[in-house]
């Protein structure tokens, strides 16, 4: 298997407003690393969420190579790319976006379902998924019951049911206080780590930052790597 | 795909269950109607439902009403003796009952009771002409106080009968059947008038024999039995207006499910297109709303089925409302796929449910 299993090339994204064309994303590059968790950071309107969008082949884009465990997903049509959704990548929305009539035991099971593979191996990933998570003892609740922090645990241990090598997460922490949202991403980190996924999270919380392997800023349409003192300085620490 | 439809709609009781009542009522209301037009017709026709023939020789200008057609006894003369022929007479009476002077309406038939058209006598003995004039009358008669060995006495000829025996599912414009033999039903008549029958009926179908009728007796058609019975007076009317209701009801059904299948699609779509960017297809979205479907359409019109059989036998008898299990599953299945159809047109709006809504989506 590849180091890199998600990786942008010249991606380029336009959206019609009006008469105007406007090019969302230009010539952009990027690559996501086994074991790494990156933050993508950029004011509204940056185009963030679209290229989340297109890394989690939700949106075509309209040129460049998309490649996801080494091949080129951009034109693929809408059944294909729900295939690589299923399969390949794991989601964390910005709200939890959970099934409101499953136990969370079953929101696991869902996506194990979809992909066909609900047998005694992933039941078992399941319990182990929702132990790491810290939600054993939640396992047979409604998400109703659940808190914002605890919806948004289950999220993420869905988002590895599947065992996908790239973990996508949509603000994250959007709805949840801070102590909650280092809590989380905190979480993600140690996910990502022992289960050796390729990680890419979109926020515009700088306090989480301390948990993220590289920090991208998003501007003109294109990334740029932020490096601080402080980050490099706490990922130091934090390695050793 | 089935666990999955199963636990929403326990989750969801109060929504399903709403229009699983919904169908359950529309469904009870379709195969209460269609007793109903079960019950009128065999109330109204059964006589001639039941009868063992294959055809009827009426009057050309009858419009195959029974009623209304006449031949004269001297004509039929000629085909009396054959097996697969005989004549009948029917008239519409008032008899009067002798000890109670109460007035009973049946509607007199003339026929040979030992001929293929008598039918099996259920109670009593059976018309005998040694007796004077004996009657054989559908049952329906024993609700107006009439028992075997009373006395009907009849005006214009001044005749009484007696009652000797029952039958049953004999009525004819609903009005129970009196069989008398030919020898009571030819002193009907005044001795100065002729004596004639209404119609010669054919037990198995015959070309040769039919056409030698046609050309023996002039001004005459073979008439089917489904048109006789169309041409009893009111028949017609009454199961048209009902097939009327019926035919409706399907429709409305049609359009009910249909917008609460819509209605219930819509506002799932946010939903549906988080299943999407997690990987779901259309496919399977599909499939479990319409297995949804299928288990609610299930159980409700299932539970109109039992409803429909309970309320046969709970019904009171003055009601004519038969349960005829083959044409309640003809509906059943009707409205089963009314509903599929329903469902079907929401799933427009499932394959239009964007994935791209799940992200920065607030809950």
């Amino acid at each position: 298997m590849t180091k890199i299993p998600l990786e942008l090339k010249n991606i380029r994204k336009v959206f019609q407003d009006g008469e105007q064309e406007v090019e969302i994303l230009h010539d952009l590059n990027f690559q996501a690393i086994k074991g790494e968790l990156i933050a993508i950071l950029g004011p509204s309107g940056s185009g963030k969420s679209t290229l989340l969008s297109i890394a989690g082949a939700l949106l075509s884009p309209d040129g460049g190579e998309m490649i996801v465990n080494g091949e080129n997903i951009a034109n693929y049509n809408d059944k294909q790319k729900a295939d690589v959704r299923l399969h390949s990548i794991g989601y964390i929305f910005q709200a939890s976006n959970l099934v409101p009539y499953l136990k969370v035991k079953d929101q696991l099971k869902l996506v194990a379902d979809l992909a066909g593979s609900w047998n005694k191996e992933t039941q078992q990933r399941a319990d182990e998924l929702l132990k790491s998570v810290g939600l054993a003892h939640r396992a047979n609740h409604y998400v109703q019951h659940l808190s914002g922090g605890e919806k948004q645990r289950v999220a993420i241990a869905r988002s590895l049911m599947n065992n996908p090598d790239i973990i996508l997460a949509d603000e994250p922490t959007a709805s949840l206080d801070s102590e909650r949202s280092s809590e989380i991403v905190a979480l993600i980190a140690k996910e990502v780590k022992e289960k050796n996924k390729a990680a890419v999270m979109v926020t515009h919380d700088e306090s989480i930052l301390s948990y993220c392997d590289k920090i991208y800023e998003m501007k003109n349409g294109q990334l740029t790597l932020r490096t601080t003192l402080k980050t490099t300085l706490k990922t130091t620490l934090r390695t050793t | 795909m089935f666990s999955l439809s199963l636990k929403e709609i326990r989750f969801f009781k109060l929504r399903y269950s709403l229009i699983g009542f919904i169908m359950f009522f529309v469904a009870a209301l379709v195969f209460i109607i269609s007793g109903l037009a079960n019950g009128l017709s065999s109330d109204n026709a059964s006589s001639i439902q039941n009868m063992n023939a294959h055809a009827f020789y009426l009057d050309k200008d009858a419009d195959n009403r029974l009623d209304r057609s006449r031949f004269d006894e001297k004509v039929l003369s000629d085909i009396k003796d054959n097996k697969n022929l005989q004549a009948v007479g029917l008239q519409m009476l008032s008899l009067k009952e002798v000890d109670s002077d109460k007035k009973v309406d049946v509607s007199m038939m003339g026929i040979d009771p030992n001929s293929f058209l008598m039918p099996k006598v259920t109670e009593g003995s059976t018309i005998k002409s040694s007796k004077g004039p004996t009657i054989v009358a559908d049952d329906s008669l024993k609700k107006q106080g009439i028992e075997i060995g009373d006395k009907l006495y009849e005006e214009n000829s001044d005749i009484t009968y007696t009652v000797v025996g029952f039958t049953e599912k004999q009525t004819f414009s609903h009005t129970p059947v009196a069989f008398v033999n030919k020898e009571s039903w030819e002193n009907l008549f005044p001795s100065k008038q002729k004596v004639s029958y209404n119609t010669i009926v054919i037990k198995d179908a015959n070309k040769d024999l039919q056409e030698d009728v046609s050309s023996t007796i002039k001004d005459g058609v073979w008439a089917e039995k489904g048109d006789v019975i169309k041409g009893i007076p009111g028949y017609d009317a009454e199961q048209k207006s009902l097939f009327m209701m019926l035919a409706f009801l399907i429709v409305i059904a049609v359009f009910v499910l249909t917008a609460f299948f819509y209605i219930m699609t819509i506002q799932k779509v946010n939903q549906f297109g988080v299943l999407k960017a997690i990987g779901a297809k259309n496919g399977f979205l599909i499939g479990s709303t319409i297995i949804q479907v299928i288990i609610l359409s299930i159980v409700s019109i299932g539970a109109a089925i039992g409803f429909a059989a309970i309320l046969q036998a709970i019904m009171p008898k003055g009601i004519p409302f038969v349960f005829d299990f083959g044409v309640i599953l003809i509906y059943s299945g009707v409205l089963f796929i009314v509903s599929i159809f329903g469902a079907l047109l929401s799933s427009a709006s499932i394959v239009k449910a964007d994935p791209l809504q799940a992200m920065g989506r607030a809950e």
